[in-house]
C-alpha cells in the first residue's frame, strides 16, 4: 500500500517571520490595543459583574436536581435506578422501599446524590421513564464549606423548587 | 564622619532594599490588573478597606494576609529541610542584593562632598549584578532538588540549563557595551549617556546599541524565568516546577523573588540601554543651574495632569451595574481630593523652592530627586514591557528555547562584538 | 452420550442429541428457540404458541418446538417472516393486559417478556380500550408475592406444584383475558421448595417478599457457589453487590443446575441461609473480652499451643476437605487429639426425598473420607484430659443447647476460630474471625459422595482470612488448598485418583457403591 503523500504549504517561512521580532511586536500592538483600550474605558471589558449581576439562566440549563411530585405532592419516583444504572460518575445512591400511597407499589425511602461527584451531564434526566428527577432548578453555583453537605437527600430534591415554568422546561425540548 | 553622611548613608540603603520590595506590591497589582486589560478582564477588583480598592492594590494586603496565615507545611518526605527552607531564601535575598549597585541619581554633591547614589558605593557595576543574578538560580535548583519531587527535580534542571545558555549572550552583549563605555562601572556609564550624539540625539546605549540592547532584553527575560522563558514553572507540563512543594511564605518569597528579579533586571536595562536616571536633553548640571524655571514648568503642569487624571479616574472608577448611590463615584470623589490635596501640598513646596532657595545645595536635591523619579518612571514603563510580553508571547517550547540561545543569540552577539570593536577601533 | 441426529435450522446442518424436544436440542448448540411456558424440569406444555415454528414439507407446517421432538433430516425455519409474524403477534397478545411497570418490577433485567419484546416485537402497543385489572401484590404465602396483571399465564408455577412438590396450591382460575393464577381460598403457599416458583415464572408476576426491591438485579454480581445449608450441596448462584460506600453484601442465592445433585431447584431455608453469610457474623478479635488485632490473636493461639500439653481440636463438618486436612496436619504437629464431633448440626427428621437433608452440615463426608473421628464418646473424653480446647468453626451447639457438654466445654481453656458469632464465641477465651463460604474457594464431598469444588464469591471490605490460612499462620506446613491435595490423594484412598483442578463443573462421583443420581 502506497501512503499518499500531500505537500502542505507552510506558514511562517518567509525572512521577516522568522526574524521572530517583527512578528513578536505585530502580537503585543495588538495586545496593547486591547489595553489601551480597557485603559481608557473599562466599560468594554468583556466582563459579567457576577455576584451582583446574576446570569440569565435558560431552561435548558443543567442546574441542580431536583425530584418532581404528583400534584397531590406524592414523589413521583419509584426508584427504578434507571438513573443510577446511567449515572456515569455514580453519584446516584437511592433505596427502594414499600409504597403505601397508593401510586404504585415502590417508592425510595433514600435517595442520595453527592454534588460533589456529579458531573452534570444529565443522564439521569434522560433516564427517568417517570419525569421524577430534573434539573430545571437553575442553581448553577453548588457550594460548601464540608462534605458533608453536598450530600443531598430526598428532603432537599423534594422541596428545592423548579427554577422555570412548566411551558418554558417543555419549549425547551428536554 | 558627619551626620549628613550617617543619614544618606541610611537613605541610600533603604532606596535599594525597600524600593524593590514595594515595587513588589506594584508589580503584583500590575501584572494583575495589566493581564485583565490584556484579556479584556477587569482584574482585581473587590477587595476593600471600608469600601477603598485603590484600583486593586488593596488585592495586595489580602494575598499578603492570606501567604502569612496560610500553613506553613514542610512535606514529610523532604531530607533536607536546611536546603528547602535556604532555597526561596537564596532567590529572595539575591534578588535585592543585585540591585545594590544599581545607581538612582546622578552623584550629590552636597558641602562639597560627593555621594554615589547608589546602595552600595562600591565600583563593582554590572560585575556584581552578573555574580549576584547567577548565583540566585542556586536557589532555585536547590529548592528543585530538597523538593525530592519529580516536578521540582525537572523545573530546577531546566531553570540551570536555561541560566548556563542565556548567561553568555547576555554577557557577550555586555562586552560589546562595555567596549563603547570602557567602563563596568554603572555609574559612569549613566553619565556617559548623559551626553547627546549628533549633538540631537540623547546618547543612550539603545541608540548605540541596536543589536545589543535586543539580545541583553531577551537574555535578561530568560534570567528571570518570566514567559516566554518561564520554562521552570511551566504548569502544564511540571505542575508548577521547582516551587511545586513550597507553601505559606516560602512561596512567597519565591513570588517576591520573582517580582524583584524583574524589577532588578528592568532597572537594569534602564541603566545600561535606556539612559539611567538621565532625563533626556537634561544633564544634571543643565538641571541645576537652571533650577527654577525647571521648578516653575512643573508648577504648571502638575494640576493639569492632575486635571486630567482626575478626569479619567471618575470615568472609570464606578460600578459597572446599577446599583444605587454608587458608593464607587463617592470613592472617587475621596480619591480626587487626595490628589489635589497631594499637588497642593506640592505646589506650596515648590513655591518655597521658588521663593527662599538661594544656594545650590537645595537645587541639587530637587534634581536628584527628579532623577530618581525619572530613574523609576523608566524602570516601571521597562516592568510593564516585562507583563506586556508575559500577555502576549506564548512560552517557548524547550528544544526552541535553547535553540534560540545557542544558535540565534549567541551567534549575533559575537556579530555584534566584531562590528562594535571595528567602529570603536576606526573612530578611535 | 445419547444418539445424535441431523437436522438442519433455517437451512444450516446441525447435529443435535435425539429423543429431546426441538428447544432443548436445538438450544444445545446454540440456536434459541423463544419460549415462555416451557421448562425442562416442567415439561412441555404449549400454552404459550411463543415456540411455534415452521418444519418445511412438514405436516402440520407450523408446530409448537417444545412439542416436537428433533428428527433425522427435519428442516426446521426459525426466520421465515410467517414466524416472525407470530412471534411478534405473540407479544402483542402477551402484552395487551401487561401494565408495563418495569420501572417497579423486581423481574426487570431478567424478564422474558422483557428481552423477547427486544428481540421479536419493538412495536408500541395498538389498544385503546382500558386494560382489564386484576389482583395484585397478593400474599400466596411461603414469600411469594403475586402480580396478576404481569402474568402470562404460562402454568409454570401451577405446573411446579403439581408436578415438583406434589402439593398442588396453586391453580389457574376464568377464562380468556380473565385468567389467572390464584391460591384456594385461605390455602397459601405451603410447601418448603415454595420460591422456586420465583425462578421459574419467567415474567414479575411472581417475587420474592424476601428479595422484593432490594436491589435491581443488573447491579448483583452472579458467582456460583455452593449452598452450605444442608449435606446435599445444591449448587447456587452467590448474587451479591458491593454499594458505593458498603460492604459486599449478598442479596440472594438462586439455584443453579446441577443433575448430579440438586437439578433445577433448591429449598427455601437453603436459599434464605445467605443472610446467615452477612449477619451475625465475627468482626473483631477477641482475647478475654477485650477487641485486639488478629495478629495478637494469632499469636496468643500460638502461645497457648505451645503450653498445652494436650489440646483437642475440634474440626468443623463444614469446612472443605483442605481445611480439614489442614486442621489435622495441624493437630498432629502440636500433638494435639481432634474430633469432628458434630451432632449439633443435626436435625433429625428435618428431611425430605428431595432435597433436604437431616445433617445441616455441607462436608460431612469429608471428616470420614479424611478419618477424623466425630464420636461423642470419644470427644467427652479427650475432653477430660485436653488442657486447650480449640473449635475451628464448629459449633456443637449450632441447633439446640446441650447444658452438659457446654459445661464440659466451658471449664477448659478454649479457642474459638469461628466465622460467626454463636456459643462457641461467647465461652472463649480467645475468639478469632475467619472467612465464611462465601469468602472462600475449596471442595466438599456431598451426602451423596459427588465431589464438588467451589469458588470465592464475596470479597468483603474488611476480608478475612480462611481456616487454612490460619493454620500456615500458626505452624502449619499447608501453606494452600493445592498444596492440602498430595497429602490427601496419599492418604485417602477414595482422592488417590482426583485432579483438584480438573473436577467437573458438575462435580465428581467419588463412590459407585452408593447410590447416585438425584432425580432431576
Amino acid at each position: 500500500m502506497s501512503a499518499k503523500v500531500k505537500t502542505i504549504e507552510r506558514k511562517g517561512r518567509t525572512f521577516l517571520e522568522h526574524l521572530y521580532l517583527v512578528e513578536v511586536f505585530k502580537g503585543m500592538a495588538v495586545t496593547f490595543g486591547h489595553f489601551f483600550r480597557n485603559l481608557m474605558d473599562n466599560r468594554r471589558l468583556y466582563v459579567r459583574h457576577y455576584p451582583e449581576v446574576k446570569p440569565e439562566i435558560p431552561a435548558r440549563w443543567r442546574g441542580r436536581h431536583r425530584l418532581t411530585t404528583h400534584e397531590d405532592g406524592t414523589v413521583k419516583c419509584v426508584a427504578c435506578f434507571m438513573c443510577q444504572t446511567n449515572c456515569p460518575s455514580n453519584c446516584i445512591m437511592i433505596e427502594a422501599g414499600e409504597r403505601t400511597d397508593g401510586r404504585s407499589e415502590k417508592l425510595p425511602v433514600r435517595f442520595d446524590i453527592d454534588l460533589l461527584e456529579c458531573i452534570y451531564c444529565g443522564y439521569c434526566v434522560e433516564a427517568c421513564p417517570m419525569d421524577a428527577i430534573r434539573m430545571d432548578t437553575g442553581i448553577f453555583s453548588v457550594t460548601s464549606y464540608d462534605r458533608e453537605s453536598m450530600m443531598i437527600g430526598l428532603e432537599d430534591l423534594l422541596t428545592t423548587p423548579a427554577g422555570c415554568s412548566e411551558e418554558e422546561y417543555q419549549k425547551g425540548g428536554c | 564622619m558627619s551626620a549628613l553622611d550617617i543619614l544618606l548613608v541610611i537613605l541610600r540603603i533603604a532606596f535599594g532594599a525597600f524600593v524593590p520590595l514595594s515595587f513588589v506590591a506594584v508589580l503584583v497589582w500590575m501584572e494583575r490588573r495589566g493581564a485583565g486589560y490584556f484579556q479584556d478582564r477587569s482584574g482585581p477588583n473587590r477587595c476593600n478597606v471600608l469600601g477603598f480598592r485603590a484600583g486593586g492594590l488593596i488585592q495586595n494586603i489580602a494575598d499578603a494576609v492570606k501567604l502569612i496565615f496560610k500553613e506553613d507545611i514542610v512535606p514529610g518526605h523532604i531530607k533536607h529541610k536546611l536546603y528547602f527552607i535556604l532555597a526561596p531564601t537564596l532567590v529572595f535575598i539575591t534578588a535585592i542584593l543585585s540591585f545594590a549597585m544599581v545607581p538612582f541619581a546622578d552623584t550629590l554633591v552636597l558641602n562639597g562632598k560627593e555621594y554615589i547614589m547608589q546602595a552600595i558605593p562600591a565600583d563593582l557595576g554590572i560585575l556584581w549584578f552578573l555574580a549576584v543574578v547567577g548565583f540566585g538560580v542556586y536557589g532555585i535548583i536547590l529548592a528543585g532538588w530538597s523538593s525530592h519531587n519529580k516536578y521540582g527535580v525537572l523545573g530546577g534542571l531546566r531553570a540551570a540549563a536555561q541560566v548556563i545558555s542565556y548567561e553568555i549572550p547576555m554577557g557577550l552583549a555586555l562586552v560589546s557595551l562595555l567596549t563603547i563605555y570602557s567602563t563596568v562601572n554603572l555609574s559612569e556609564m549613566a553619565r556617559f549617556q548623559g551626553q547627546l550624539l549628533f549633538g540631537f540625539i540623547p546618547m543612550w546605549g539603545v541608540f548605540l546599541q541596536p543589536l545589543g540592547v535586543i539580545i541583553f532584553i531577551v537574555a535578561a527575560f530568560a534570567e528571570t524565568n518570566r514567559t516566554p522563558f518561564d520554562l521552570a514553572e511551566g504548569e502544564s507540563e511540571i505542575v508548577a516546577g521547582f516551587h511545586v512543594e513550597y507553601s505559606s511564605m516560602k512561596f512567597a518569597l519565591f513570588f517576591m523573588g520573582e517580582y524583584v528579579a524583574m524589577f532588578v533586571s528592568s532597572a537594569l536595562i534602564v541603566t545600561l540601554y535606556f539612559g539611567s536616571y538621565q532625563i533626556p536633553w537634561f544633564s544634571t548640571e543643565t538641571l541645576v543651574n537652571h533650577s527654577k524655571p525647571v521648578v516653575f514648568l512643573l508648577m504648571l503642569a502638575m494640576p493639569v495632569a492632575a486635571y486630567f487624571f482626575n478626569i479619567w479616574m471618575k470615568k472609570n472608577n464606578r460600578s459597572q451595574y446599577e446599583r444605587p448611590n454608587d458608593p464607587r463615584v463617592f470613592e472617587a470623589q475621596v480619591y480626587a481630593a487626595v490628589i489635589w490635596s497631594i499637588v497642593i501640598f506640592i505646589e506650596i513646596i515648590f513655591l518655597g523652592f521658588l521663593i527662599f532657595s538661594s544656594g545650590a545645595g537645595g537645587a541639587r536635591i530637587l534634581v536628584a530627586l527628579l532623577q530618581i523619579a525619572c530613574f523609576l518612571f523608566k524602570t516601571f514603563l521597562m516592568c510593564f514591557v516585562y507583563i506586556w510580553v508575559r500577555w502576549t508571547l506564548p512560552r517557548f517550547r524547550y528544544d526552541q528555547l535553547q535553540r534560540l540561545g545557542w544558535q540565534r543569540l549567541l551567534p549575533l552577539a559575537l556579530l555584534n562584538i566584531f562590528i562594535t570593536s571595528a567602529v570603536v577601533v576606526s573612530l578611535a | 452420550m445419547a444418539e445424535m441426529v441431523k437436522l438442519f435450522v433455517n437451512g444450516e446442518e446441525v447435529e443435535v442429541e435425539s429423543g429431546k424436544n426441538l428447544i432443548d436440542a436445538i438450544g444445545a448448540v446454540g440456536i434459541e428457540i423463544p419460549h415462555l411456558c416451557y421448562h425442562p424440569a416442567l415439561g412441555a406444555d404449549g400454552n404459550c404458541r411463543m415456540c411455534l415454528v415452521g418444519i418445511e414439507d412438514g405436516r402440520p407446517p407450523v408446530v409448537p418446538a417444545c412439542k416436537t421432538p428433533a428428527r433425522e433430516g427435519m428442516r426446521v425455519q426459525l426466520d421465515t417472516d410467517n414466524i416472525k409474524k407470530i412471534q411478534r403477534d405473540i407479544m402483542e397478545f402477551e402484552l395487551i393486559n401487561h401494565p408495563v411497570d418495569c420501572p417497579i418490577c423486581d423481574q426487570a433485567g431478567e424478564c422474558k417478556l422483557q428481552d423477547y419484546y427486544m428481540a421479536h416485537d419493538l412495536q408500541d402497543s395498538r389498544m385503546r380500550v382500558p386494560q382489564v385489572t386484576k389482583g395484585k401484590k397478593m400474599d400466596f404465602g411461603c414469600g411469594v408475592v403475586h402480580d396478576q396483571e404481569r402474568c402470562v399465564v404460562c402454568g409454570r408455577c401451577v405446573r411446579f406444584t403439581r408436578q415438583i412438590t406434589k402439593t398442588g396450591e396453586l391453580g389457574i382460575i376464568n377464562r380468556t383475558d380473565a385468567a389467572r393464577v390464584n391460591i384456594f381460598p385461605g390455602r397459601p403457599l405451603n410447601n418448603r421448595y415454595a420460591l422456586n416458583i420465583v425462578d421459574l415464572c419467567p415474567v414479575g408476576a411472581m417475587t420474592s417478599r424476601d428479595f422484593r426491591f432490594k436491589q435491581r438485579v443488573w447491579f448483583l454480581k452472579k458467582d456460583k457457589g455452593i449452598c452450605h445449608g444442608c449435606a446435599r450441596g445444591c449448587n447456587i448462584f452467590i448474587d451479591h453487590n458491593r454499594e458505593k460506600y458498603k460492604d459486599d453484601v449478598i442479596y440472594r442465592y438462586r439455584p443453579r443446575l446441577n443433575s448430579l445433585v440438586n437439578g433445577y431447584f433448591m429449598c427455601d431455608e437453603g436459599r434464605l441461609s445467605y443472610k446467615e453469610e452477612n449477619e451475625n457474623r465475627l468482626t473483631a478479635t477477641m482475647i478475654e473480652g477485650k477487641e485486639t488485632s488478629f495478629e495478637d490473636g494469632i499469636q496468643r493461639i500460638q502461645q497457648e499451643l505451645n503450653q498445652a500439653k494436650k489440646p483437642l481440636m475440634l474440626i468443623s463438618p463444614n469446612s472443605t476437605l483442605e481445611q480439614q486436612w489442614a486442621v489435622k496436619r495441624i493437630a498432629t504437629l502440636y500433638g494435639a487429639r481432634c474430633s469432628g464431633y458434630s451432632e449439633g448440626y443435626v436435625k433429625a427428621g428435618d428431611g425430605d426425598d428431595f432435597l433436604i437433608c437431616d445433617d445441616k452440615s455441607a462436608n460431612r463426608r469429608g471428616l470420614q473420607l479424611l478419618d477424623i473421628d466425630c464420636e461423642r464418646t470419644t470427644l467427652e473424653q479427650a475432653l477430660g484430659e485436653c488442657d486447650l480446647f480449640i473449635s475451628f468453626d464448629n459449633d456443637p451447639f449450632r441447633f439446640g443447647n446441650n447444658e452438659e457438654l457446654r459445661n464440659a466445654i466451658a471449664a477448659k481453656r478454649v479457642i474459638a476460630i469461628s466465622s460467626h458469632e454463636n456459643t462457641m464465641t461467647e465461652i472463649s477465651k480467645v475468639a478469632l474471625p475467619v472467612a465464611s463460604y462465601s469468602e472462600y474457594d475449596g471442595t466438599i464431598v456431598n451426602i451423596n459422595n459427588v465431589l464438588q469444588s467451589f469458588t470465592r464469591a464475596v470479597r468483603k471490605n474488611e476480608e478475612r482470612i480462611d481456616i487454612l490460612e490460619v493454620t500456615r499462620l500458626l505452624g502449619g506446613a499447608v501453606r494452600d488448598n493445592a498444596h492440602a491435595w498430595p497429602g490427601m490423594k496419599t492418604t485417602v484412598e477414595e482422592l488417590a485418583e482426583v485432579h483438584p483442578d480438573r473436577i467437573p463443573a458438575e462435580g465428581l462421583q467419588l463412590s459407585v457403591s452408593e447410590e447416585s443420581h438425584v432425580s432431576a
